[in-house]
């Protein structure tokens, strides 16, 4: 018995510094290149070719690197900021109150249309943006809504995936048997939704929220059509219009007269990352917040 | 398992059984006006977002479909050709190497990212905690890097002098980043497009493997189960919908691949063409020719390639079906 503790404990040892060692190594593989490009911001145009890759400059060079990158018309930078939490803030909420009820309803109710919708919903899924951009853009020229914030957020609301994460989440994890045991309690089907699947879908919740909140974030081509005014681009469209004008993409590019080179890029990916990394911190606490088999035995 | 049971109130079941021996008039209106109000619940709550689905995904699908039949010229002016577009994007010569491109690409990436996801997941899942929530938030954060700045990073990562995967790269035998660039593009490419998406659907497969009920996965580990077992036979199989759709979304996106030959064009001029993928012709179409009609219509033939996988996959995973009586 001892012995067989023993062997099994060892066993156990030895699988879990295999397990440590290969999520160390993807580690690796995915976190060097943002150590780089956070290091990359600390550095001066110089350094960032002469010295080690994994080195540090100075924590002074980002001050320098953001009060660079704010020479840009006059400091542009931090108004993109807020127009691309003002656009994704907005698609995100619309996004997740359409996706939830719509992805629950198509995986617990047959009702005629049903599968006509989760195969339209597919095709909107996978579709090329290409094919869908410059339909919505006369779309949105037809409705004179062009070059308005609606013109990005409606658009970035409609967001296929989100019904399919909810769709797959609750055939795969919410009992039927749950469901009916509440009707049968007398619970009307609005209650249902509110007071049982609402509850027990936080973990997909979060994650609607968080992937629609990048995919609005990261948004470039969408608003790059539909946007003209450079006073209203999002972080992306307006990043893409900065680095391009100087010297930091493209050595035979543009103004060289501005301080913005390799070390203002990476900080400005930087502050392009930042708030996926607070939406992914704040979804994070929904992933383990439901235990639907505890709710099963009531 | 009864619906008694579950609901843990024994009253309820026997009470609606004895009264439905004997009828009351007024209990049966309220079970039909009950049963039309659950067949009516879904209309309502599928409503708002059908209401978007049709204004921004179907309706200027269909028009782009529209516009795919109709060709664009200076002199003749539109003129319906519903051949034309298709025809002219189909036998394109430089078709031909996209496609055998985007192929290299897909079979290189997609199979060496699925393995990868639901590994990476299912050993995170054997251990849930903080140094599980670390690392996926470290294989997330390399996809949350876009646009210009990405063009940046993989420049600097390809290139041996300033990257930090320098002993790897001399390890290859490559000297500067237009080397290693020209003669390993789908290779890079690959592993670039793991680095972006793998993380997003580990985050996806984990929380799926997370919302999994807790007693079953006990029960298994009681039952003398390893967690390598566990993992394979009882917490895989619950959440192969996952895979499913993990399939279908990526071989779309793969086949659609844009942004990393982009980028890393951006980063080493002269050594990737504006055309390698399927999806960068189409939008070179579109920016640099103008041309809509075509546009869409090579748009449109890549959706079809990814419907066809997709509907082949939903067929044979009965991904549509309704399950009833999970537990």
């Amino acid at each position: 018995m001892a012995v067989q503790t023993t062997t099994h404990g060892a066993g156990r040892v030895a699988g879990g510094s295999l397990r440590v060692g290969f999520l160390m190594v993807c580690a690796v593989f995915f976190g060097l290149p943002v150590v780089w490009l956070i290091l990359a911001a600390t550095k001066t145009q110089a350094s960032i070719f002469s010295d080690h890759p994994l080195s540090m400059g100075s924590l002074g060079n980002i001050a320098q690197g953001w009060s660079n990158l704010l020479t840009f018309n006059d400091g542009e930078l931090v108004g993109w900021i807020w127009n691309s939490l003002y656009y994704a803030g907005s698609s995100v909420v619309i996004a997740t109150v359409l996706s939830v009820p719509a992805g629950y309803a198509l995986a617990k109710y047959d009702f005629a249309g049903r599968k006509a919708l989760l195969v339209l919903t597919l095709i909107g899924m996978i579709i090329p943006t290409a094919a869908l951009v410059l339909p919505l853009y006369l779309q949105m020229n037809a409705l004179g809504l062009l070059g308005t914030p609606a013109s990005v957020i409606l658009p970035l609301a409609f967001y296929p995936f989100a019904v399919y994460l909810c769709y797959v989440y609750c055939t795969t994890s919410l009992p039927d048997s749950l469901l009916e045991a509440a009707r049968v309690d007398g619970a009307s089907e609005a209650a249902l939704f509110f007071r049982i699947v609402l509850p027990l879908s936080k973990p997909i919740i979060g994650m609607i929220f968080f992937f629609s909140f990048v995919h609005a974030w990261t948004s470039f081509f969408l608003p790059f059509v539909m946007l003209s005014d450079d006073r209203t681009f999002n972080l992306q469209v307006g990043l893409m219009m900065l680095l391009q004008s100087t010297d930091a993409i493209n050595a035979e590019g543009g103004f060289a007269a501005l301080p913005i080179h390799q070390p203002e890029a990476a900080l400005a990916a930087l502050v392009a990352v930042a708030p996926v990394l607070v939406a992914f911190l704040f979804a994070q606490r929904y992933l383990t917040a439901s235990d639907v088999s505890g709710a099963e035995k009531g | 398992m009864t619906e008694t049971e579950i609901a843990g109130r024994p009253p309820a079941g026997t009470d609606g059984r004895a009264r439905r021996r004997a009828p009351e008039t007024g209990r049966e209106a309220r079970v039909l006006a009950r049963r039309r109000r659950r067949r009516l619940a879904p209309y309502v709550f599928v409503a708002p977002y059908a209401l978007f689905l049709v204004g921004f995904g179907i309706a200027p699908a269909v028009y782009g479909f529209y516009t795919s039949l109709f060709t664009d010229d200076t002199d003749a002016g539109t003129t319906f050709a519903p051949l034309t577009n298709w025809g002219e994007v189909l036998t394109d010569y430089r078709l031909a190497d996209s496609a055998r491109n985007v192929a290299t690409y897909v079979a290189l990436w997609l199979p060496s990212m699925l393995v990868l996801i639901f590994a990476i997941a299912l050993v995170l899942h054997a251990r849930p905690g903080r140094f599980a929530a670390a690392m996926r938030l470290v294989y997330y954060v390399p996809g949350a890097i876009t646009g210009s700045a990405a063009a940046l990073l993989w420049l600097f990562m390809v290139s041996p002098q300033v990257s930090p995967f320098s002993p790897l790269l001399d390890l290859l035998g490559v000297e500067n980043a237009t080397e290693a660039v020209s003669g390993n593009t789908p290779l890079i490419l690959a592993l670039m497009g793991i680095a972006i998406h793998a993380g997003g659907w580990i985050l996806i497969v984990y929380a799926a493997l997370a919302a999994l009920p807790r007693d079953v996965l006990e029960a298994a580990v009681i039952d003398g189960a390893s967690s390598w077992q566990v993992a394979m036979r009882v917490k895989f199989p619950m959440v192969s919908r996952y895979a499913a759709l993990i399939l279908i979304a990526t071989f779309a996106a793969g086949t659609q691949v844009f942004v990393e030959p982009t980028v890393l064009a951006t980063g080493v001029p002269g050594q990737i063409s504006s055309t390698w993928s399927i999806n960068q012709l189409a939008y070179y179409y579109a920016t640099q020719q103008g041309d809509f009609g075509k546009a869409a219509a090579l748009s449109l033939a890549l959706l079809l390639v990814g419907l066809v996988v997709a509907l082949f996959v939903i067929y044979r995973t009965k991904f549509y079906r309704i399950d009833r009586g999970l537990s």
